[in-house]
């Protein structure tokens, strides 16, 4: 049982007190700095809330996938099959998350890749158009969360599925 | 003679100040160089940008001089080239009257700083391109410098090669090659990206009739030219350049990428697309194709958000310890967007 407040709340209250109180007493030089780090805290605050896409996501691969005789693909254009990440990773030295912890649905993923490097569904208009739906879901999904703005100067709707958790703005 | 009493921001050159002044001293022919200021400049992503404001004793430049020193940031990106050879291709894009800061010297010599730099002139404007896209001041110029920028481009693709001075750039074999480079290096990334390996497939089946090779800047957008009120005085970062496809550069700056706010002006948020391709049309005397121009907007895309991942892969594989270099990472997937608006245009509405 962990205590209160939420470090979600917490995380919100401190974004909220770097833009409008901290942000105003820093140098012009050094403001870009404290959005960059507003930013990610919306990041981490919209990450955290909006579990469940990726499911969905893997949800609809796996559907994808089921629906389809296995290896419908053509020969790419090099005559011989390609594959996507086949080749071993380089040991991760870097102070980041390894990249390589990755969601459980990321082997379907690979495959849907490797696929539409190969044009896999191009022989079939329904499977291509299938295919690319899943390819906007995925894009705008990541988009909700990383950068909703970009989405809605796009003309996209942003359900908010996930807020920073900000209520109030100078 | 080298000077003294330098400000706290020089740290990182500081302690190279003597070197430097010699190194001033003897490339320009002076009898003395007195550095009064050193300061690291902001804005440059992936290499360091010093200004220097020095005071020359005789030889090529005499009296005060405002300068910039630019060498290699501690953690850089594959695909830019060394600042030698930036230091050549910036002397052929000024010899071919690009409006560019004029080069001066050029050190290889890591003993004198570590690392191998250049100087240039220190060319008064700003580069920060929301400022460009969005100032209200700036509207009425704004088509003016589209079409301008157009006229700078064809400049540039004056220079074709082969050239022996610019021997060291890779022969261009046309885009199958970048094709193969970024499909090498999603091989390599640990995350799987759909959406760019779908539209690498649509790049590899649509590759445009070749056209003769030119230099290309590569980095040719809104924040990498400089203005000073309304006039364009510089167009920087040549550390991307390469031969390439007299289009490539044309995408790159149409990229959404660069539009700073303005995505409905096409040209790199400035203007409309119109006085951009006039000025490059009246100016090369080559008549631009939309589907070829749509071909390397799709490759920018790509090349951006490969840029992007590489960007991140400085903090999550190099180590480096910048916030905004790791959170650009993130802007792969506005690329993965945007090539999807490009490309599949009749999924806008469905998933709008």
């Amino acid at each position: 049982m962990r205590d209160l407040p939420a470090s979600l709340d917490l995380l919100s209250l401190a974004r909220e007190l770097l833009l409008d109180e901290l942000g105003p007493l820093l140098p012009p030089e050094r403001r870009r700095d404290a959005h960059l780090i507003a930013t990610a805290i919306a990041i981490a605050l919209r990450e955290a809330r909006g579990a469940g896409w990726q499911g969905e996501i893997e949800q609809a691969l796996a559907e994808f996938y089921a629906e389809a005789a296995p290896h419908p693909d053509p020969l790419p254009a090099c005559g011989e099959r390609e594959s996507v990440g086949a080749r071993p990773l380089a040991p991760f030295t870097g102070r980041g998350r390894d990249p390589r912890a990755a969601w459980e649905g990321e082997g379907l993923l690979r495959r849907f890749a490797g696929d539409l490097r190969n044009g896999a569904f191009e022989t079939s208009p329904s499977r291509a158009a299938a295919a690319r739906a899943i390819l906007w879901r995925l894009t705008i999904e990541k988009l909700r969360e990383g950068n909703p703005q970009f989405l809605a100067a796009n003309g996209f709707r942003d359900t908010g599925r996930q807020g920073t958790g900000r209520s109030r703005r100078k | 003679m080298a000077g003294t009493a330098l400000p706290r921001s020089e740290a990182g050159l500081g302690d190279r100040q003597f070197a430097l002044a010699e190194f001033l001293k003897a490339a320009s022919g002076a009898d003395a160089v007195e550095i009064t200021r050193l300061e690291l400049l902001g804005g440059g992503a992936i290499q360091e940008n010093w200004g220097i404001d020095a005071s020359f004793d005789g030889g090529r430049l005499v009296g005060p001089q405002r300068l910039v020193l630019r060498t290699d940031a501690a953690t850089g990106v594959p695909s830019s080239i060394g600042r030698v050879q930036e230091f050549a291709v910036l002397q052929a894009a000024f010899a071919a009257e690009v409006t560019v800061p004029e080069p001066l010297f050029v050190c290889a010599d890591k003993a004198v700083l570590g690392k191998p730099f250049f100087v240039m002139r220190r060319i008064s404007g700003s580069a920060a391109g929301r400022p460009i896209t969005l100032d209200p001041t700036l509207e009425a110029a704004r088509p003016g410098l589209a079409e301008r920028l157009g006229r700078e481009l064809a400049r540039l693709q004056r220079v074709c090669p082969p050239r022996a001075d610019l021997g060291f750039l890779p022969a261009y074999d046309g885009p199958a090659g970048q094709i193969g480079e970024f499909r090498a290096y999603l091989d390599r990334h640990p995350n799987p990206r759909p959406v760019l390996e779908w539209a690498l497939r649509w790049a590899a089946t649509h590759l445009p009739d070749p056209l003769q090779p030119v230099l290309c800047h590569r980095d040719f957008r809104t924040g990498n030219y400089l203005l000073d009120g309304t006039r364009l005085t510089a167009i920087l970062d040549w550390e991307f350049a390469g031969w390439g496809d007299p289009d490539e550069d044309i995408g790159w700056l149409c990229c959404k990428g660069w539009r700073f706010g303005r995505l409905d002006r096409e040209a790199g948020g400035i203007a409309a697309r119109a006085p951009f391709y006039r000025g490059y049309e009246a100016e090369s005397g080559r008549r631009l194709d939309p589907e070829r121009v749509k071909f390397w907007e799709v490759v920018a895309n790509i090349r951006w958000a490969v840029i992007a991942m590489q960007q991140s892969d400085r903090f999550q594989i190099g180590g480096a310890r910048s916030l905004s270099t790791a959170i650009t990472g993130r802007r792969a997937t506005e690329c993965e967007l945007e090539l999807l608006m490009l490309l599949d245009p009749e999924g806008i509405a469905a998933h709008a």
